[in-house]
């Protein structure tokens, strides 16, 4: 992980990477490594540095310290033949707005070249783009869906996304995931960043979590998963009994209100269940997702108060 | 405190500009004075009567008479007109371009009360700017000794006041009335430059004074209110048509449907969207309009070259020869007489000859404008614009170097001050063609080279600081800045010895220094001014490849 380069299958592979915008943090030390055909997922709250980190990789802005290697070659000295092999879609992302999405994806088209229009046609057919009409008048869904075609039109070896499904429908998403995942099957890379864990456990293989500019842990997604809690409630047909449910392995902060039960469960969802429907009858159940800021607060805050402790 | 509404917040957005015009007037003030205290001011006492009058100059001439003329008169009208008049266009259109004014209106505020508040800080901000720029009148005077006891600085300033103010509501209410920032600016620049123009003008021909209260410029100093006091008529009117042009936009700002960040329809977009049309154009220009970085930054300032072009063309340079025959020689036969020095003051402009009088009316200040206008914004642009409007990221996501989009963006700059230029050319070509004034078309051309290379470094410049701070008003202001100042010095510099010695540093002293309409093409100076702009750009090369690309505007 310390070698300047990163391995021969890194397609991604930082080194104390840090930026000070003047005296505010923008990331510090920063030390990633993404490995060829994977899909790196990205995950911070606003303004943890994610896009930072991006433009950094992309030459956009220069590291305090630190340096940065795409695909073995320096990301400042190589810019542009790195850019040769990526395909990026910054963050709030905006385009001409009096060009038409098919003049927008030309003008960057005759830039790179080794554009395929058919794939492009077939890319616009799947997120059902219009691209006769101009990027101004379109809304920000139908926008992204342009930066979106854009990215991945020339197959890029390399695909950086800075919240790419921003302002996408739930339809257009999916299809989007379908999308990354064949760029991952193909063997290329993606590095996409986002500030919702669900999207990001959709896709990616691993995660890497970013909060106050610092890299705090790097996972993949199934032992991120199981360790993210969710929000658990059932409404039972008798009273719940509180030491029956805390005896199950990852259920915590229970709450019982008459037959109504409430907790916050981190374990197998299994084993859970079937402790509760050998002792009760269940009227409803109904879990939701632990967001971001939930595991940072339940499981990564603890780890961040230990690395100041230590630094 | 400052964004407790959306008064207060438009001033806040504001006050920079503004403050930044007062203390470059005040400057140009201190300037103005000491330069005139230094010299023989008895050349002046004989002057014709029809040449005083075309430069402004009353019949009791002394130091503090012309400083003021010159810096509150002429440039401060001009220049705080203009600040107001940008100011205005934007209120309205402005936040609509932005797409900021339907969140803007989700407020519980009417859009009168919007438009009423926008306007309020137009008033509020013309106003503190020309009382601060009056408060150090006097103060100046009494440091340099300056006698100004006998002008009416009060009656100037109060003028000066109500014409930026028309012209402010006028853009305001074009603005509101059809929401294109670019249209309200445009057509009250129009008008701004056209009657300012016609006022100096139209005395000199016969019957022209009758025209003159149709042009509103008029009612700013044709009473001469340093000289007269206030011309409460002329103010009235002026007030009157504020308002009215306040209720206009009260009118139709009501009326009509906001407007996105859509861009509208041009005419090629109409065409593009009949198919059959549209297969015809794509055969014959195939999608050559985003084929390349400069191409498009061709097209993206094309309307900007047609207007210049069109004005250089036809108002500098076609227009000017017929006016100048029909001037009665007698009007000019004075002017034979007069010193050598006090024609070098007007620019070298002999009036007695065609030469003299298209060195002063078009090439002395409007053509080298046109070019620096054209290429400053461009230059201003090419970096900063693209960092503003946040599409610099994706042009940097291309594998193309920075080195490339500088140049790909310095050479439509380089292309457009060429066109302005032949555009003066072949107008004031024609001009002496149509009128037979005679003139040479080497002399023209040659010329016209010296002005499209003066123009150019100012436009380098602003590329320059556009590539190294990424902020479009520093590039621009820093770039308008720097040619009013080389001008200023390079004019003073005819009147004043010390100042003289310096006239080398300016690029203007380059450009008509050697009088190129009389006298063809001098080689060192256009290479002086070629090289200057080659040392320009390329600093933006370095300057570019260094630094941060900014996110946010």
């Amino acid at each position: 992980m310390t070698s300047g380069k990163g391995s021969e299958t890194s397609a991604i592979h930082t080194v104390g990477l840090t930026k000070y915008y003047g005296s505010h943090l923008g990331m510090e030390d920063v030390n990633l490594d993404v490995q060829k055909g994977e899909v790196f997922g990205f995950l911070g709250p606003n303004g943890a540095g994610k896009s930072t980190t991006i433009r950094t990789l992309l030459d956009e802005i220069r590291p305090t310290s630190g340096s940065a290697t795409i695909l073995g070659m320096d990301t400042h000295r190589d810019a542009v033949t790195i850019r040769r092999h990526i395909g990026y879609i910054p963050g709030d992302l905006a385009l001409y707005p009096n060009l038409t999405g098919m003049d927008t994806l030309t003008f960057f088209a005759n830039m790179r070249g080794g554009v395929d229009w058919s794939y492009v046609d077939e890319l616009a057919d799947r997120l059902d783009s219009d691209l006769s009409r101009k990027v101004g008048d379109l809304s920000t869904g139908n926008r992204q869906k342009v930066g979106v075609i854009q990215a991945f039109m020339h197959r890029p070896d390399l695909l950086i996304m800075d919240e790419p499904t921003s302002g996408l429908d739930p339809l257009v998403q999916r299809e989007f995931q379908k999308m990354v995942g064949e760029v991952s099957a193909e063997g290329r890379t993606v590095f996409l960043s986002s500030h919702t864990l669900s999207e990001v456990q959709r896709v990616a293989d691993r995660v890497g979590i970013i909060r106050n500019g610092r890299l705090i842990t790097v996972e993949s997604v199934a032992e991120l998963r199981s360790k993210a809690t969710r929000q658990v409630e059932f409404v039972l047909d008798a009273k719940a009994d509180v030491a029956a449910f805390e005896a199950v392995d990852g259920v915590r902060n229970v709450m019982v209100e008459g037959n109504h039960v409430e907790m916050s469960f981190g374990g197998d969802m299994g084993d859970l269940l079937t402790m509760a429907t050998e002792r009760y009858g269940i009227d409803d159940i109904k879990t939701s997702e632990a967001d971001l800021e939930e595991i940072f607060l339940t499981y990564y805050h603890e780890g961040e108060e230990e690395m100041e402790v230590r630094g | 405190m400052t964004l407790a509404n959306v008064f207060s917040k438009t001033i806040r957005d504001r006050w920079m500009g503004w403050a930044i015009t007062a203390v470059s007037l005040t400057l140009f003030l201190l300037f103005g004075m000491s330069v005139y205290r230094e010299i023989d001011l008895t050349i002046y006492t004989s002057l014709p009567e029809a040449f005083r009058s075309l430069v402004g100059i009353g019949d009791d001439i002394d130091v503090g008479g012309l400083a003021i003329n010159v810096v509150f008169g002429t440039w401060g009208g001009l220049v705080v007109a203009a600040i107001a008049l940008v100011m205005g266009a934007s209120a309205i259109a402005g936040e609509e371009r932005d797409g900021t004014m339907g969140i803007l209106l989700s407020n519980p505020k009417s859009r009168t009360f919007v438009l009423l508040s926008k306007t309020g800080s137009l008033l509020m901000l013309v106003a503190v700017a020309t009382v601060a720029v009056w408060a150090t009148v006097h103060p100046i005077a009494a440091v340099l000794g300056v006698e100004i006891a006998g002008l009416d600085v009060e009656a100037l300033s109060l003028h000066l006041f109500v014409n930026a103010l028309f012209y402010g509501m006028l853009a305001t209410a074009i603005g509101a009335m059809i929401g294109n920032r670019g249209m309200a600016t445009g057509v009250t620049t129009a008008i701004m430059a056209v009657s300012f123009f016609a006022v100096g003008f139209l005395p000199l021909v016969e019957g022209g004074n009758g025209l003159l209260k149709f042009l509103p410029w008029y009612y700013f100093d044709g009473s001469d209110p340093v000289t007269n006091g206030v011309a409460w008529g002329h103010i009235a009117l002026l007030v009157s048509a504020s308002v009215v042009l306040l209720v206009a936009s009260i009118i139709g700002f009501n009326r009509r449907d906001l407007k996105g960040q859509s861009v509208g329809t041009t005419m090629l977009d109409r065409v593009r969207g009949n198919p059959l049309l549209n297969r015809l154009i794509g055969r014959l220009a195939g999608s050559a309009r985003v084929s390349s970085i400069w191409v498009k930054t061709i097209t993206d300032y094309q309307t900007l070259l047609l207007i210049t072009c069109g004005v250089a063309f036809l108002m500098m340079g076609v227009m000017m020869g017929p006016m100048y025959a029909s001037i009665p020689t007698d009007t000019f036969a004075a002017f034979e007489q007069l010193p050598e020095q006090l024609i070098a003051l007007f620019g070298g402009g002999d009036l007695s000859t065609p030469e003299g009088w298209y060195t002063l009316e078009t090439f002395g200040l409007m053509a080298p404008v046109g070019v620096i206008l054209v290429t400053a914004i461009m230059g201003a642009g090419a970096f900063a614009g693209e960092e503003s409007r946040r599409t610099m990221g994706m042009l940097l996501a291309n594998p193309i170097s920075r080195s490339r989009i500088v140049f790909e963006k310095a050479l439509p700059m380089v292309l457009f001050a060429f066109g302005v230029g032949f555009a003066t050319f072949a107008g004031v070509a024609l001009g002496s063609l149509i009128a037979d004034l005679g003139m040479s078309i080497g002399n023209i051309a040659a010329t016209a080279t010296l002005q499209v290379l003066v123009g150019l470094v100012f436009g380098s410049l602003a590329l320059a600081l556009s590539a190294g701070t990424g902020r479009t008003s520093i590039s621009i202001f820093g770039a308008a800045g720097a040619a009013v100042f080389f001008h200023l010095v390079n004019s003073f510099g005819v009147l004043n010895d010390a100042i003289a010695d310096l006239a080398w540093l300016t690029p203007f002293h380059y450009y008509l220094g050697n009088d190129p309409l009389n006298n063809g093409l001098d080689w060192v100076d256009g290479v002086v001014l070629a090289v200057l702009s080659a040392l320009l750009i390329g600093l933006s090369f370095v300057l570019f490849e260094r630094r941060d690309i900014r996110q946010h505007a």
